[in-house]
């Protein structure tokens, strides 16, 4: 079916998000707590948009809106730039430190005007990645502790956890970087537990905790000598890949 | 709760449970038996129900501190509820708590070093007929007046 967005029409699929449809044709929606990886958070509400369909005219969340009719949508109208306006003033009480929220600050217009309470030193949003993020590994290290006010993300008890494995996905995927990694010394640091780093078998420089190794070994079933730093295992992909052509080119 | 029976007291919550089929949806209902027997949730008993239910602890220590009728410390013997519903907060909740503040030197969600009292607010009890209403364990205190917490305390004291 077609659907239109921002005045133009565009194929999509029934149940498909409106934002993924935006994303496809090159539209730029603001996300913060969207990852494509672990969708459906619905949590920031950055990507508001409003939808207009028949006589009904809403607001809808459009990471989490399935597309279920030929519908009009604009990402960008007055009534949405105001309501976006609000959710970045409050989104940026909460992580004024970002660099994501102050580019978003600059771009509202909101630079150095406080308008709510700001919370210093956390830059956490709740948005709940890294929790989403550690389950979907199958870890469970940490989740929500509280609600209301006084809600976090912790490990149990606040203590190190036992089950972490130091692999870092909570950080990765924190869009205001608000979890704290410390790696030096050939040692890793994070949710108050550290871990030995080991090194990488091709280069040497050290990238992986002994738990994280572990679990990519069971999930894989590589050889811990298999198991490669970043840099080095898209040298390895690529040289694989000059490997291939280079065959062709002999046939 | 003596504190040095917890390994005697760990079979209690063994035998709660235990009644429970190993499904995930009976989490809640454990967790408030064990609640109920305790007055808390004890370390130990978390333990237990994470073998139970194979469930992660981090999800244990979420729904602990989520809901308002799980704790992780020991509650008072006596569990003092003041409602801070629109009713009872203007016929005065706010001078209850000052008034118990004052006299057992305990916030709101604390419990007295002695583990005899825990106050804590509530939301509405439902029982705004007889605002404010204070309810201590299961015994509901309607219309109660700064002058009266006094007196209801040295009750309880004397009741012990």
């Amino acid at each position: 079916m077609k659907i239109t967005i921002d005045g133009q029409k565009y194929e999509a699929q029934y149940g498909e998000y409106i934002l993924d449809v935006a994303r496809r044709n090159n539209i730029f929606i603001p996300t913060l707590c969207h990852l494509e990886a672990l969708p459906g958070q619905g949590n920031c509400r950055l990507c508001i948009v409003e939808v207009l369909e028949g006589k009904r005219r809403r607001v809808v969340v459009s990471c989490s809106y399935p597309v279920k009719g030929e519908i009009e949508v604009l990402t960008n109208s007055e009534r949405i730039r105001k309501m976006r306006k609000n959710i970045v003033r409050l989104l940026a009480a909460a992580a004024p430190d970002s660099d994501f929220m102050k580019e978003l600050q600059k771009e509202y217009g909101l630079q150095g005007e406080e308008r709510f309470q700001v919370t210093r030193g956390e830059d956490c949003i709740l948005c709940g990645l890294c929790v989403r993020a550690c389950e979907e590994l199958g870890i469970y290290a940490i989740s929500t502790v509280n609600r209301g006010i006084t809600k976090k993300v912790s490990t149990p008890f606040t203590e190190p956890s036992e089950v972490c494995i130091g692999c870092g996905a909570c950080a990765y995927v924190c869009p205001t970087g608000s979890i704290k990694v410390k790696e030096e010394g050939g040692k890793r640091e994070i949710w108050g537990k550290t871990f030995a780093l080991l090194p990488c078998p091709s280069c040497g420089k050290y990238f992986i905790t002994r738990e994280e190794l572990e679990y990519v070994q069971a999930k894989t079933g590589l050889a811990p000598e298999k198991i490669l730093c970043e840099k080095c295992r898209q040298e390895q992909a690529g040289r694989k890949m000059g490997d291939v052509f280079k065959d062709i080119a002999m046939k | 709760m003596p504190a040095g029976s917890i390994q005697e007291g760990l079979s209690q919550a063994k035998e709660i449970i235990g009644k429970y089929p190993r499904e995930q949806r009976f989490l809640l209902a454990a967790l408030q038996d064990i609640q109920k027997e305790y007055n808390y949730l004890p370390r130990e008993a978390l333990a237990l129900v994470q073998e139970h239910f194979a469930v992660p602890l981090s999800r244990l220590y979420s729904m602990a501190t989520f809901y308002k009728a799980l704790a992780l410390k020991p509650k008072g013997k006596f569990v003092i509820k003041v409602c801070d519903g629109t009713a009872c907060h203007i016929r005065g909740s706010t001078l209850l708590v000052e008034e118990l503040q004052r006299l057992l030197k305990i916030g709101p969600g604390e419990t007295t070093p002695d583990g005899k009292f825990s106050m804590e607010t509530v939301n509405c009890l439902g029982s705004c007929a007889i605002a404010p209403v204070m309810v201590i364990n299961d015994q509901y205190y309607g219309r109660v007046t700064t002058a009266a917490v006094g007196k209801i305390l040295e009750d309880l004291e004397a009741k012990e």
